[in-house]
């Protein structure tokens, strides 16, 4: 399997993630030479972009970066010198006698120029972004897996991605901070005092001044949050009664002399969307028993399930149901179980492959659930020093990735 | 006794319960997330179903708005706290128990 070779091809992009990219990069190709691999190189290809008239636009950045990642890849290459094994370096611009626009432009001429040299795997940086700001990862990733070529995402640090903590103050924003800190306030003061009044009035209006832009990320509007509050009275009922019933089965699991319980991590594309309802899906997915949110990314949320029991009741999909419903209404309710729609699959340990459906071997492991576990724990130690400086922040490459749930407030349920 | 007082009993009895069941299952569980398991959720339905009882002594009162306050509290931050811990377990590549693995 190509997956130990050798032979890799490095896409080169601004990212914060690139300088661990690298450094894992050269580590691949350095273990596939102690594996007995003849000709390890590491090629790190920029793709062209922004052509003119009077050349490349974007070369000189992209020279710029080529430039690093040797000086990079080097000083990995020494730094880690035990009988220091041949690892080629080369640099190349490719497309640009093209105008790159589709990420399968982009695939397409990553892959020319990998057969060209005969490279048959590609390390990705997952904060590689082909098209400048869009994010097109993934679909870069599939077009590359077309290919003969073993795609895979470099394990690096989880970047921490998040819409900005503080928003747009509006005056709903405020308003609606204002009053439930106030209802707050008069609720645990337990009588409307003048006294308690003046007070509550003031605490209310200093937290609506200082967090009324970051307890909401969009200004609320009162019929809808209206309406949401009055499903999630609906749904909390539910919800407890789905506790009850589950707590008793795990009551039974874990007094059983035997323990019978078959642990198993699960990989689920819920058809929810957006920091809150995610939260919310998430919570109640980690209060009803046996099964446990243990993460959120790109791929969808990773579930911990620990017993086949609670695996059915997920894939039955009633809590995203009832989300669904608090949420969007309804209507929205009314959609085929995880089960039925396929977005729900173990996440397996042993295997490198994570099924994306696409066939071939295509291997993004953007979770890292299953790598040998030494090799990012390095790939995090070995530098020290902050990333690329200048690295840009450019858009949002998990546009279509639910939010962190942490980062939510919970602020609205109130 | 009167209902009410049978109903705070049973209330208390089983949040105790769950109580207990939460700290065997902390013991006897193989690994962080099975037990993290045992942690979120007995011991969510434990408290929820002690301050049950809570509110029953109170009657009606304003501590019963409180108590349900802290329920609710207890229901966000409880599975959040289990997911931040599981959560950098996995991060840090921590595999989960399986039944294979004990073989």
């Amino acid at each position: 399997m190509a997956a130990g070779s050798a032979r890799i091809l490095v896409p080169v992009g601004a990212s914060s993630t690139f300088r661990n990219t690298v450094a894992y990069a050269v580590r691949a190709a350095r273990s596939g030479v102690e594996a007995g691999a003849e000709a390890a190189t590491v090629h790190f290809v920029s793709p062209a972009r922004g052509r003119t008239d009077s050349g490349n636009l974007g070369d000189d950045i992209a020279a710029d970066l080529l430039d690093r990642a040797v000086v990079w890849a080097r000083e990995d290459l020494d730094r880690d010198a035990d009988d220091d094994p041949a690892v080629e370096i080369r640099t190349a611009i490719v497309g640009a006698d093209r105008y790159l626009f589709s990420p399968g432009d982009y695939a397409d001429a990553v892959a020319e120029y990998a057969a060209e040299f005969g490279l048959d795997r590609v390390v990705v940086d997952p904060g590689f972004q082909p098209g400048g700001n869009a994010p097109m990862l993934l679909p870069f990733e599939r077009e590359l897996a077309r290919s003969s070529l073993t795609v895979e995402e470099a394990p690096t640090t989880r970047r921490t991605e998040r819409v900005p903590l503080v928003s747009r103050a509006t005056l709903s924003k405020g308003v609606a901070t204002f009053g439930a800190t106030y209802a707050f306030y008069l609720l645990i003061a337990g009588s409307v005092t003048p006294f308690n009044l003046a007070t509550g009035a003031l605490t209310a209006l200093l937290a609506a001044a200082g967090f009324s832009s970051v307890s909401f990320l969009t200004s609320p509007s009162p019929r809808r949050t209206g309406a949401r509050v009055l499903r999630l009275l609906l749904f909390v009922p539910y919800l407890v009664w789905e506790i009850t019933k589950a707590n008793l089965s795990i009551a039974y699991i874990i007094l059983h002399p035997s323990l019978p319980i078959d642990p198993e991590m699960q990989r689920y594309r819920a058809a929810v969307w957006g920091g809150f309802p995610v939260t919310t899906l998430g919570n109640s997915i980690t209060l009803t028993p046996g099964t446990l949110t243990v993460d959120v990314g790109r791929e969808g949320l990773d579930i911990h399930t620990l017993t086949g029991g609670a695996r059915d009741d997920l894939a039955a999909g009633g809590l995203e149901r009832a989300v669904r419903f608090v949420f969007y209404g309804r209507s929205a309710a009314r959609i085929p179980s995880p089960a039925e729609r396929g977005s729900i699959s173990a996440v397996d340990d042993t295997d490198t492959d994570t099924d994306t459906g696409s066939g071939g071997s295509v291997v993004i492991d953007a979770v890292a659930a299953s790598r040998p576990s030494d090799s990012r724990a390095s790939a995090d130690d070995s530098d020290p020093r902050p990333a690329a400086p200048d690295a840009e922040r450019t858009g949002d490459p998990g546009a279509d990735r639910p939010t962190e749930p942490a980062a939510e407030s919970g602020e609205e349920v109130e | 006794m009167t209902p009410t007082e049978i109903l705070i009993v049973a209330l208390v009895g089983g949040g105790t319960f769950f109580g207990f069941v939460a700290v065997v299952g902390i013991i006897r569980l193989p690994d962080l997330y099975t037990r993290a398991h045992a942690t979120s959720k007995s011991d969510t339905l434990g408290i929820v179903l002690t301050l049950g009882g809570v509110a029953l002594v109170f009657g009606a009162d304003l501590a019963v708005a409180k108590t349900a306050l802290l329920g609710l509290f207890l229901f966000v931050t409880n599975p959040t706290a289990a997911h931040a811990i599981t959560r950098a377990a996995y991060d840090q590549d921590i595999t989960p128990w399986t039944t294979e693995g004990e073989e």
